[in-house]
């Protein structure tokens, strides 16, 4: 266990030392992530509150639809989407299999549902009259909604933060999708595997060490922000 | 801020054959008729601008229900809205009756944030602009809020906020205002200012139709008393000969 010791060390100059390889990864990993939640927040926000407020037919299935996609595993996600993306699949033609866009789709289908399920608690928590009154106090419905949005908020960045920890720590979809291919589809959570499995600890301890500190970072964060809401509420 | 008002003509607005039942089991595909519940049937109702309107009528009766569907919440089974010469559906209005009419719930509902904030979204997001600072300042002072200006909304009272919200329409200045309930669970104090207030939007020139079964409470403000009985609404009494009628209504009250 003292090369342990040694192996962190080593993986702790890795990163000072500002190696290129693995800053690429890590470059890579939070690009692909953030484009994925940036695309799938919009749509996932709007879905949840349309969940939340409105009142349609099947509005209850719609939500256990959701709900239950949360717990369908990552490689399940990733090999629908690789089905569909191969050659002799339906979207065959467009050549997207083990590129970035192909992680970045994966990522979207897996951050969709929890941003939906999420957001949706979000905006339930605050009640129905808090959206009537948004409505009648506001000059449209776009600016209730954003009344709305301020609402919720804590509650909106913890369903971003919960799906960007998903979608930056996984490993099956990135890697079936991406194909761990140096420079281009190889990020945090598929380098530390392959990294693992040919016994070089030092890369994967720091790219874990990367992940472990953001997954830190963003929950103080969203802490730090909910205690200061509360403050304001005394 | 009156001043505005002036060039605003009086609205005279009128729901008829207001037809509303829910129904008992919302996620059933085949609901029985017998199992809807007849909140109205055929009801009319018009309003004017100054005339202060009281709606009475037992628990249950449906003035919460009512409020909603002439404030263009709550959708009804049908409903023909007049108002100058047009003559339009309730689903057509809505756009119209949204911008004209305000609802305040028995428990207005408070955002989080100051007192300010929560007047700033009356005002549609003109809120940076030196005008709506004064305008925000004078509505405080209007609603004797000076002192909550900087206070969380949530922490109020209940009085202070039935304030806040009277302030937030002050601001909107609606044509029409519907109030539910509104000096129910209130001390004395409080219960005069808002009756205080409400007789500066009757000056305004703001129609008001207030739900309540405390009839005694709104002697001053109220023109006319309205009954809701057996999704019926009958005239029961005005001004003049409300003293009356008392008992008729306390009695269907018991
Ligand atoms: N969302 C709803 N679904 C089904 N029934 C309702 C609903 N809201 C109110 N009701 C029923 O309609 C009737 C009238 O309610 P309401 O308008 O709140 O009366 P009030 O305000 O006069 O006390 C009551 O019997 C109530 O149970
Ligand atoms: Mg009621």
């Amino acid at each position: 266990m003292g090369s342990l010791l040694t192996t962190t060390l080593e993986a702790i100059s890795l990163l000072f030392s500002g190696d290129a390889e693995l800053w690429s990864i890590i470059g890579i990993s939070f690009r692909i992530s953030t484009t994925a939640i940036l695309i799938a927040m919009i749509p996932a926000i709007l879905l949840g509150f349309t969940l939340a407020y409105a009142n349609f037919p099947g509005r209850r299935i719609f939500i256990s639809i959701f709900n239950s996609l949360l717990a369908v595993p990552a490689v399940v996600v990733g090999l629908t989407l690789y089905i569909v993306l191969s050659r002799q699949g339906p979207l065959g033609e467009w050549k997207l299999l083990f590129s970035q866009t192909a992680m970045v789709l994966g990522q979207i289908a897996l951050s969709f549902p929890i941003l939906v399920a999420m957001s949706h608690t979000a905006f339930q928590s605050a009640e129905i009259r808090a959206w009537d009154t948004a409505r009648t106090l506001a000059k449209n419905p776009l600016s209730a909604f954003f009344i709305i949005m301020r609402e919720v908020r804590f509650g909106l960045f913890g369903a971003l933060l919960a799906a960007y920890g998903r979608i930056i720590a996984e490993v099956g979809a990135s890697m079936m999708l991406g194909g761990n291919i140096l420079n281009s589809t190889r990020n945090i959570p598929t380098a530390i595997a392959m990294e693992t499995s040919k016994g070089e600890f030092a890369q994967g301890i720091a790219l874990g060490i990367i992940l472990v500190s953001m997954a830190f970072f963003l929950t103080m964060s969203l802490q730090y922000m909910q205690g200061r809401g509360k403050i304001s509420n005394d | 801020m009156t001043k505005m008002l002036t060039n605003k003509p009086f609205m005279h607005i009128q729901f008829s054959h207001i037809n509303k039942s829910y129904c008992k089991k919302r996620c059933g595909f085949f609901i029985k008729k017998s199992q809807a519940k007849v909140i109205f049937n055929d009801a009319n109702i018009v309003l004017k601008g100054g005339q202060c309107v009281l709606l009475t009528g037992s628990n249950g009766s449906g003035k919460s229900t009512l409020l909603r569907i002439i404030a263009g919440i709550l959708k009804p089974d049908c409903a023909t809205i007049t108002t100058g010469s047009k003559s339009l559906s309730w689903k057509k209005a809505n756009k119209l009756i949204r911008q004209q009419v305000m609802y305040l719930y028995q428990e207005p509902y408070m955002f989080d944030g100051s007192v300010t904030r929560n007047l700033e979204y009356a005002l549609n997001g003109k809120k940076f602009s030196s005008h709506s600072v004064n305008q925000i300042t004078r509505a405080l002072k209007w609603a004797n809020l000076e002192h909550r200006a900087d206070t969380s909304a949530k922490c109020l009272s209940g009085g202070e906020r039935q304030r806040v919200a009277l302030a937030q329409a002050w601001l909107k200045q609606p044509s029409v205002l519907l109030l539910d309930e509104p000096t129910a669970n209130m001390d004395k104090a409080s219960r005069q200012a808002t009756e205080a207030l409400l007789l500066k939007f009757k000056e305004r020139g703001t129609a008001l139709l207030i739900a309540s079964h405390d009839v005694k409470h709104f002697h001053q403000t109220m023109d006319k008393q309205l009954l809701l009985e057996n999704g019926h609404i009958f005239e029961i009494g005005d001004k003049t000969n409300n003293i009356s009628l008392f008992p008729h209504s306390s009695k269907r009250q018991a």
